[in-house]
């Protein structure tokens, strides 16, 4: 059961028709240009796929043709949060069921959970499927939900199917807190950064990133990525720069900004979902100026 | 304005009698530690120096009293933050006359005035001197009001002076944003590390590092420092973990960890004022024995 996370994985958004209805074939076409342009594993429906704005009807079609199009090339995780925990746990079993390689789980929504009720719910998911568990952590859009070094700990001696952590704290101390616990424990789980955020976080033993912005720039993602590890950090640091400004256009109403990018680069994935906005031929206009100035449109792939 | 690289910067605790008066007794022995224990330069009194305790003369005869003392051997940066402009500014322009190297103040304390009222703030303490002016941003203890690009650009523009910001946040986006911006209008922008969370930092273009637990363990303080400015930050990972278990450890006893750390040391430095609770009995025997377990302290010095 065990798999390897590392380098530039994608968590592939989730297109649409124009009607707001599932857009499976263009899906499809995202997955192989992810996997022809790099990427090192798939992971779907994280936030940016709009996970909340889709049935779990939705979420297990799409997560089929993840599946079965990826094609055991690379490795696939399921992200299978929902709103209410019985529908995350139908969701992991759902993942193990098409043969995904792993699922992966952010702390509850909405309740503000103690730590002895993620715990509780962590144990329950990893121990209802035999799939990997990947674990998610995002305080600053959770009101400060997070984990902890200690719940890490009890988790890692619990489940022996928790791989590895997506740490999107953005901070030094909790990537610490975390993975000196994590990593003394267990030395082969996988800690991955949110978003690419790899500069300040692979000396301290990240082995890659969930990318935000690997749809858009898949080369800018793996160069910052083999400057990371080669050392390199003059480069790396001019890299990061470069990814961080990315990161400021694309996270306001994430994804939508990063969808108008999309169309842009000529990829185009349809709208977002409501309540999030989808980005208005302006909206669309600045980012295409903000691309150019950055030198993405002529240093990245345009089209499928 | 020439180039203000402030370099490794230990911030002192302010040592009390059992009456709670400033200690100048021991307050002597203190920085003559730090100087001879691999500071570059000293900044105080920083929170971590119990400042907002210290009424407005102490603040002014500590600052005077140390550049006294240290006779140029290190730069004396004074940090002279306070609730009211005026209050701050005026400190700043006596800091100066006393012969501080730079200045340092955070957002107003307890206030959450609109950001043209931050901008302003910040640009009258500024522009009281002709010294260096550094912002210490440490949104964890001064919740509300936040720093952004936009200010600290309004701010290089407005001050010639405006040397850097010390980040305390050890956020890793807000980090690469001031510092990306801000080096393309004053390229000698300075990007201090607030803490011992240097890896990090060091890797998205910070120069210096300000560390108050240099006075419990300089040595590991100085090699992650000097380990980083080389830029090698897979070698700094090492140091970098032990001084956040030792962070840890110190952050967990409360606000009295740092004393209580270096009273473990042999350095007893009294009990922190009032309103911050002391620590107890109980607490410092765990604390004791927490450090006493961590063998990174082994060689560290004991006593003055």
């Amino acid at each position: 059961m065990s798999i390897i996370l590392k380098g530039v994985m994608q968590s592939t958004v989730t297109p649409f028709k124009a009607d707001f209805s599932p857009d499976l074939a263009t899906f499809e076409r995202l997955l192989e240009f992810h996997v022809r342009t790099g990427a090192t594993a798939i992971s779907w429906p994280h936030h940016k796929a709009e996970s909340l704005n889709l049935t779990l009807a939705e979420r297990k079609a799409f997560a089929e043709v993840a599946v079965k199009v990826v094609a055991g090339r690379i490795p696939v995780s399921i992200h299978v949060s929902a709103l209410a925990v019985e529908d995350s746990m139908e969701l992991a079993r759902h993942a193990q069921k098409i043969g995904a390689d792993a699922i992966i789980a952010i702390t509850p929504y909405f309740w503000n959970p103690s730590p002895d009720a993620i715990y509780d719910y962590f144990v329950r998911l990893g121990t209802a499927v035999e799939l990997p568990l990947i674990a998610y952590n995002s305080p600053s859009y959770l009101s400060g939900i997070e984990f902890t070094g200690d719940l890490t700990r009890r988790l890692i001696e619990r489940l022996p199917n928790l791989i590895a952590m997506k740490e999107a704290s953005f901070n030094s101390e909790k990537f610490l807190e975390i993975s000196r616990v994590a990593l003394a424990l267990r030395p082969t789980f996988s800690m991955i950064a949110g978003v690419e955020f790899l500069a300040p976080s692979v000396p301290l033993g990240c082995v890659g990133s969930y990318s935000s912005a690997g749809a858009i720039c898949p080369n800018l993602c793996t160069q910052l990525y083999d400057a990371c590890v080669a050392g390199e950090s003059v480069r790396a640091r001019e890299l990061q720069f470069k990814l961080a400004q990315l990161w400021n256009l694309f996270r306001d109403q994430y994804p939508s900004s990063l969808k108008g990018g999309m169309v842009i680069m000529g990829r185009p994935v349809g709208p977002t979902r409501p309540p999030l906005p989808t980005a208005s031929k302006e909206r669309q206009a600045y980012i295409a100026t903000q691309l150019e100035e950055l030198g993405i449109i002529e240093s990245e792939p345009h089209g499928w | 304005m020439p180039i203000f690289t402030p370099g490794l910067v230990h911030t002192p605790v302010t040592p009390f009698t059992a009456g709670l008066e400033i200690d100048f007794g021991l307050f002597e022995k203190l920085l003559e530690f730090h100087l001879r224990n691999g500071a570059q330069a000293l900044a105080l009194p920083m929170h971590t120096g119990e400042s907002v305790s210290l009424s407005d003369a102490e603040q002014r005869e500590l600052i005077a009293y140390t550049i006294k003392q240290v006779k140029g051997r290190v730069p004396v940066i004074a940090h002279v933050s306070d609730s009211g402009t005026a209050i701050a500014a005026d400190r700043a322009r006596q800091a100066q006359d006393a012969g501080a190297a730079a200045v340092v103040a955070t957002t107003p304390y307890y206030w959450t005035p609109p950001p043209a009222m931050v901008l302003e703030h910040f640009a009258q303490i500024g522009s009281a001197v002709s010294i260096p002016f550094f912002i210490f941003y440490t949104p964890e203890e001064l919740g509300a009001t936040k720093l952004d690009t936009d200010l600290v650009l309004k701010l290089i523009n407005r001050l010639g002076n405006f040397a850097g910001v010390v980040d305390a946040s050890l956020d890793w986006q807000f980090m690469i944003n001031i510092v990306s911006n801000a080096w393309r209008v004053r390229p000698d922008f300075q990007l201090v590390s607030g803490t011992e969370y240097m890896v990090s930092a060091g890797a998205v273009g910070a120069t210096s590092m300000f560390s108050s637990l240099a006075g419990v363990a300089p040595g590991l303080v100085r090699q992650l420092y000097d380990i980083c400015r080389k830029e090698k930050y897979f070698e700094a990972r090492k140091v970098q973990e032990e001084l956040a278990a030792l962070r840890q450890s110190v952050k967990r006893a409360g606000f009295a960890g740092l004393k209580g750390a270096m009273r473990a040391m042999g350095r007893d430095c009294g009990q922190p004022r009032p309103p911050l609770d002391a620590l107890s009995a109980g607490g410092y025997k765990e604390l004791a024995a927490e450090l006493g377990a961590l063998t990174a302290l082994r060689e560290e010095p004991r006593g003055w």
